[in-house]
């Protein structure tokens, strides 16, 4: 990407948030806000067993409870295609004849108030044959394991996931596996081995909205108000679901109160339409936290690293098993198991590769797309396993990173993207940053980690820019607002190409019956993609505005440029709105511009990686030696960027997302017992407070002008999370000696593995 | 979000008369003594910039100004607001003048979703009130109740550093008082 | 959501007891509701009607008088937190209700509420232990008081019978050259583990050292066998004898595994922070800056 000519004047500033006024003032408007009229509420009933044969649903006596319009259950909604789900269409909107996990929705009811449907939800008799249950990975895999689906159903959506693999007779219903080179002969060659496992926990998103979908069904049209990052895979769902054409499908998505993964693909929206097309009333459902941490999650991971490396630290051969332990349903857990195993070997250059990564159904929530997307799962164990090596090895770990970390233009896997950034120059900054090799007081200690990551690949985003008669622009395109920014980085990067103010730009909210086709808003993949696919739309617009102005002023366009909502040129100078009332003839029409991006399809994963994107941490912590609890005193991160659009909320969402791995690093696990989710709410289910702040949090945005997006942008916002829990573990193993390999890393594992380190040392 | 003016005290029959001054307007309503404080709000008044997130009053996101007091809408019994003053997000600005803290939020980047932005806010402003010139700590400790999920906090305390230095500027502790 | 209820209001403690001997377990006690409407709202509980003591002005007081500090029912973590009284005289008090979950909280539960509720998880009654602090209940016949360490009963249990109600709480100002402390360990949203002391001390000499554990088992308690291995010692000896007494501590603690830990780790932590609040309170107390004073009087 060329430097551009002209002098930016938005693009790399940080102007006001475009949604910012709305959201201070309480103005901007989510889901649970909205009223459409006639509007009625649905509250579920849920299987309190993690896994049963549904005998009998007694739906009377809810019936007759006051305000209570319908009792609903599967059975009731027959007339659909009841099933769902991105990767198999294994999920019924209502369960029907078994329940798979404790927490499945059985029966609707729908009434006048929220208050009536949850008293009359209580009068409702369910009967249940139990089944045994398996709820952990081990029970899950066992040979004899109860089956959660005898057959399974691939949907057929996405490229990616064209071929499954799953394993008859067993719960896994994706088996990955990605070699290169010979994984014997490179064991062979090395000079030591070393074999580790890894477990991360179930975790939860904890979006502060939870889910909520209004639905309105009629005139063989259905609109819905859906919390979804992905209004148009959502659309296609619902139209295969009702039989309709993709336009009688409206999904429209206003701001999102934080999804971070929790909000993608098809989750309540479903039955949300079910019940409203049944009762032929418009039909909301607002889930409450509890419910939602009974509806989606983080798959868990056992990860078991061999690795064989020469003495002087270069590593030969990586063997990598990880098994997912996804849900009940599969939702995209094919796809976390696939794409992140894909990066088993992490941002190195490993020979000989062998992996196999196996999503694993059990009877627990449903594990979802999820910030990180299945990569900090094998960073934690990657990563964690490189600090073990070098400090047997007796080398600074910074530099065995050093001596392995890929360089720009090496190549990552045949076939896909070469790196895209300079890691080793990305790892110094951090080292530098963090004093790394300066001396520190005893019980402190500074760990480092790096992490890459690849985007959904290939993707679609199409995009229109409107040009209204005074000049002004709507953009038109398919992201959603959940926090990120995108609104604004949007428009600046339109604001940029057509040499308008800011506040001349607007980008209308989501309506798949509007706005042209966004594949998702997920993979940190928007402002670079969407992003292109905008300023092809708006130099689309630019293309036209120059001929006209070049006709009107009677020059060729090659003399002319855009500047300050005008075109100039030697011939003289036209505002936009001059060109557009001259070309109509009055003070009306406009001009649209539209533009697309496509990405390149591939191997191994079905899509070329447009960019790659890469994650570095530096940690410093303390260890209260009494007590095992830590105290993460400095942490740095670095986000490869490119090109910041808007440099304030690049830093502000890698550190939303390093406070997200703060969590999963120190206090968050959802916790089973006999098929039970025991915390699913606040007072058990701890989530990062203020208090946790580390004393020095900084993000450092590094710009190389190296990607693809506009301006030589790449894609981050995962970034954050992926190397928070291996570079405070390293900071902690050389703080006091003591390794930790199972997350969350609390005061009491803390202390349970420094007494197991002081009982190994006695014996 | 709820229509049920309809279900008035038909359950019990008792229903509670009562008066509460709301962002400086003053409402009477009839209300069930059981009606929650965030559904008077959200639902009977239509104030739906008060967010309902954990709903056990831990997140923060639905904290108003009881009297000045920063209490959990979620689970506070509407008729305790009786004869008192309610502060919401919708009555920190005047008009399209925004307060200081609303401002701070918006250069600093306060704020990305927004759904924990209200009550952040004001939780702010009854710190402010209380501590005109808090410290760091000072701020986390009394913000500690306050969850947000997207900002990492490092800008939220730095809004609300930079809001406390321009009010004590100003000399100007509320836009409405509460 | 909250399922219908009927409210009353009474105006004094002679009308509250009324209503409570006439409906009995029917009728819940409100004050600020922060435990009490949560467990409403899942579901867990259900009240025909709600008694709303926050009208009743005798349970409104807070003030020291005769050496002790008379606590109303109804006073909230906040208003100890702030009492310029309690911070001058009671000060370790202050400090632990400034620490009572969040700000919300403090400014709407009650110190009331949060004894009879007896949650395990909770701070204040463990605090309140180690100053002897006692209850008044009051019912149609008469008020009778209890001591704290005999009201909690078990967990979310208390020696309230359902025609009474709690008025008031007396906590006797600590003797002279006594300091207490309080420290916590919490990895939820609950503490986790909260061990109080109040030691009575010259400099090099331990009188007595009164001990309470918190959050860990079914109720707060004072451990006696501990505090008998550490008092009428001198400082080496007691030093000497503390691991032994974090030991015993943790053992007696009667600690359960949940969702905050392993007993082990609770038992072992109960032992630490025993250490560490002993230090400091031993500390303040032979600095003569105890904070809590032995005679005064006022409002708060």
């Amino acid at each position: 990407m060329e430097p551009s000519a002209v002098p930016l004047h938005t693009v790399g500033t940080s102007p006001q948030r475009l949604d910012a006024r709305e959201k201070v003032t309480g103005r901007a408007t989510f889901i649970s806000d909205l009223r459409v009229p006639g509007m009625v509420y649905t509250k579920l009933w849920r299987s309190p067993l993690p896994h049963a044969r549904l005998r009998a649903i007694d739906t009377t006596t809810a019936a007759r409870a006051p305000g209570v319009l319908a009792v609903l259950t599967a059975a009731d909604l027959a007339d659909c295609d009841r099933y769902f789900g991105p990767a198999y269409k294994d999920q019924p909107i209502l369960a029907i004849d078994r329940v798979r996990y404790a927490g499945e929705p059985v029966v609707a009811v729908v009434a006048y108030s929220e208050r009536e449907a949850e008293a009359a939800v209580a009068l409702l008799e369910v009967d249940l044959d139990e089944l045994p249950a398996v709820t952990t990975l081990d029970e899950a895999l066992a040979p004899e394991a109860p089956l959660l689906h005898e057959t399974l159903r691939p949907a057929g959506h996405f490229r990616d996931l064209a071929n499954m693999r799953p394993i008859a007779g067993t719960n896994i219903c994706h088996h990955f596996h990605h070699a290169r080179g010979a994984i014997e002969q490179g064991f062979a060659e090395a000079e030591v081995i070393f074999e580790d496992v890894f477990t991360f926990p179930m975790v939860h998103h904890y979006s502060m909205e939870p889910h909520v979908a209004i639905a309105q069904v009629g005139n063989d049209q259905i609109t819905v108000w859906a919390s979804t990052q992905h209004p148009f895979p959502v659309r296609k769902e619902l139209a295969e679901m009702f039989d309709l054409p993709l336009a009688r499908v409206q999904v429209i998505v206003p701001y999102l109160g934080g999804a971070y993964g929790n909000k993608s693909y098809t989750k309540i929206e479903p039955l949300v339409v079910a019940l409203a097309r049944k009762v032929g009333r418009p039909v909301r459902l607002a889930l409450t936290v509890e419910e939602s941490f009974k509806t989606v999650r983080r798959a868990a991971a056992r990860v078991r690293l061999k690795t064989g490396v020469q003495r002087d630290g270069t590593i030969v051969a990586r063997q990598c098993t990880a098994h997912y332990q996804i849900g009940a349903y599969a939702d995209v857990g094919p796809r976390v198991a696939q794409k992140a195993g894909y990066t088993a070997g992490g941002p190195y250059r490993i020979p000989h590769l062998h992996i196999d990564t196996y999503a694993v159904y059990s009877n627990t929530v449903n594990s979802v797309a999820f910030r990180g997307y299945g990569v900090p799962q094998l960073a934690w164990a990657y990563e964690s396993q490189m600090d073990i090596m070098a400090e047997r090895l007796g080398l600074d770990p910074l530099d065995m990173r050093l001596k392995n970390l890929l360089r720009r233009g090496e190549m990552f896997a045949p076939g896909d993207l070469p790196i895209d950034a300079d890691l080793p120059g990305d790892l110094r900054r951090a080292a530098d940053a963090i004093g790394w090799g300066q001396p520190l007081p005893r019980g402190r200690g500074r760990g480092l980690a790096c992490v890459i990551k690849a985007p959904l690949a290939p993707s679609v985003s199409s995009a229109l820019v409107r040009m209204h008669a005074d000049g002004s622009v709507t953009l038109l395109a398919g992201t959603v607002e959940m926090g990120q920014g995108a609104r604004t980085v949007l428009s600046q990067i339109v604001a940029e190409e057509l040499a308008l103010p800011l506040m001349w730009v607007r980008i209308s909210q989501p309506e798949s019956g509007t706005s042209p086709y966004d594949q998702a808003t997920s993979s940190s993949r928007s402002t670079t993609l969407v992003g292109l696919a905008l300023q092809a739309a708006a130099r689309d617009l630019q293309q036209q505005l120059l001929e006209l102005a070049a006709e009107q002023l009677q020059t060729h366009l090659t003399h002319l440029t855009l500047r300050d909502g005008g075109v100039e040129g030697p011939g003289g100078r036209l505002s936009y709105a001059d060109i557009i009332a001259d070309h109509f003839g009055l003070p009306g029409g406009e001009l649209i511009g539209r533009g697309g991006y496509r990405g390149e399809r591939g191997a191994p994963l079905g899509g070329v990686a447009p960019f790659w994107e890469v994650s570095l941490a530096a940690a410093e912590v303390e260890v209260d030696e009494g007590t095992g609890q830590v105290q993460l005193h400095r942490y740095i991160s670095i986000a490869d960027v490119g090109k910041a659009i808007h440099p304030q909320q690049c830093e502000a969402q890698e550190e939303g997302g390093v406070m997200m791995g703060i969590g999963h690093t120190f206090f968050e696990e959802m916790i089973y017992q006999d098929g039970q989710l025991l915390n699913p709410g606040l007072f058990d289910y701890r989530i990062p407070t203020m208090t946790d702040l580390p004393g020095d949090l900084r993000s450092i945005l590094v710009e190389n002008a190296d990607g693809p997006g506009p301006h030589g942008s790449k894609g981050i916002g995962e970034s954050g999370l992926m190397p928070t829990a291996p570079a405070i573990a390293n900071a902690i193993a050389r703080a006091i000696g003591v390794r930790l390999t199972a997350l969350p890393l609390t005061p009491e594992r803390v202390w349970q593995a420094m007494r197991a380190a002081q009982a190994d040392q006695t014996a | 979000m709820t229509d049920d003016r309809a279900h008035h005290g038909t359950v019990t029959g008792q229903v509670l008369s009562i008066r509460v001054t709301v962002n400086g307007h003053v409402h009477d309503v009839l209300i069930e003594p059981y009606l929650t404080l965030i559904e008077l709000i959200r639902d009977r008044l239509g104030l739906t910039g008060t967010k309902k997130s954990c709903d056990m009053q831990v997140c923060g996101a639905c904290t108003v100004l009881l009297n000045g007091r920063p209490v959990s809408a979620c689970t506070m019994l509407a008729f305790e607001a009786r004869n008192a003053a309610l502060l919401t997000i919708e009555g920190m600005a005047q008009g399209e003048t925004l307060h200081p803290i609303q401002e701070a939020f918006i250069e600093h980047g306060g704020l990305q979703c927004g759904f924990c932005t209200p009550g952040m806010i004001l939780a702010a402003k009854a710190l402010l009130e209380e501590t005109p010139a808090p410290t760091e700590e000072e701020v986390k400790h009394y913000m500690r109740g306050n969850l947000c999920r997207c900002t990492g906090y490092k800008r939220i305390i730095e809004s609300i550093m930079v809001a406390a230095r321009r009010l004590a500027q100003t000399h100007n502790p509320g836009a409405l008082e509460a | 959501m909250l399922q219908p209820f009927v409210l009353e209001e009474p105006t004094s403690i002679h009308e509250a007891v009324a209503l409570r001997a006439r409906y009995g377990a029917t009728a819940g006690l409100y004050a600020g509701g922060t435990e009490l409407l949560l467990t409403m709202k899942e579901g867990l509980l259900r009240y025909e009607r709600l008694v709303n003591i926050k009208l009743i002005p005798e349970l409104a007081g807070l003030a020291l008088e005769d050496g002790a500090l008379h606590i109303g029912a109804i006073t909230t973590h906040r208003r100890l937190e702030r009492s310029p009284v309690v911070r001058t005289y009671f000060s370790t008090m202050a400090e632990m209700a400034a620490h009572v979950a969040n700000v919300r909280v403090r400014e709407v539960g009650t110190l009331g509420g949060n004894l009879c509720f007896a949650e395990p998880h909770a701070d204040p009654g463990t605090l309140l232990l180690v100053y002897d602090a006692s209850v008044a209940l009051a019912q149609q016949g008469g008020t009778r008081m209890l001591a704290l360490e005999q009201f909690f009963v078990g967990p979310f249990e208390v020696a309230l019978a359902d025609d009474e109600i709690l008025t008031a709480i007396r906590v006797p100002a600590l003797p002279a050259h006594t300091a207490a402390a309080y420290l916590k360990y919490g990895l939820l949203e609950r503490p986790s583990v909260g061990v109080a002391v109040a030691v009575t001390a010259r400099p090099d000499q331990v009188q007595e050292v009164r001990i309470a554990v918190g959050c860990v088992g079914p109720t707060p308690r004072r451990l006696r066998d501990v505090e008998s291995l550490l008092s009428q010692k001198d400082l080496p000896e007691v030093r000497a004898t503390l691991d032994a007494a974090g030991a015993l501590a943790g053992s007696a603690a009667d600690a359960v595994t949940d969702l905050h830990g392993s007993a082990e780790y609770k038992s072992y932590l109960v032992g630490v922070l025993l250490r560490r609040a002993f230090e400091r309170a031993y500390q303040q107390a032979i600095g003569g800056d105890t904070g809590d004073a032995a005679r005064g009087s006022g409002t708060a």
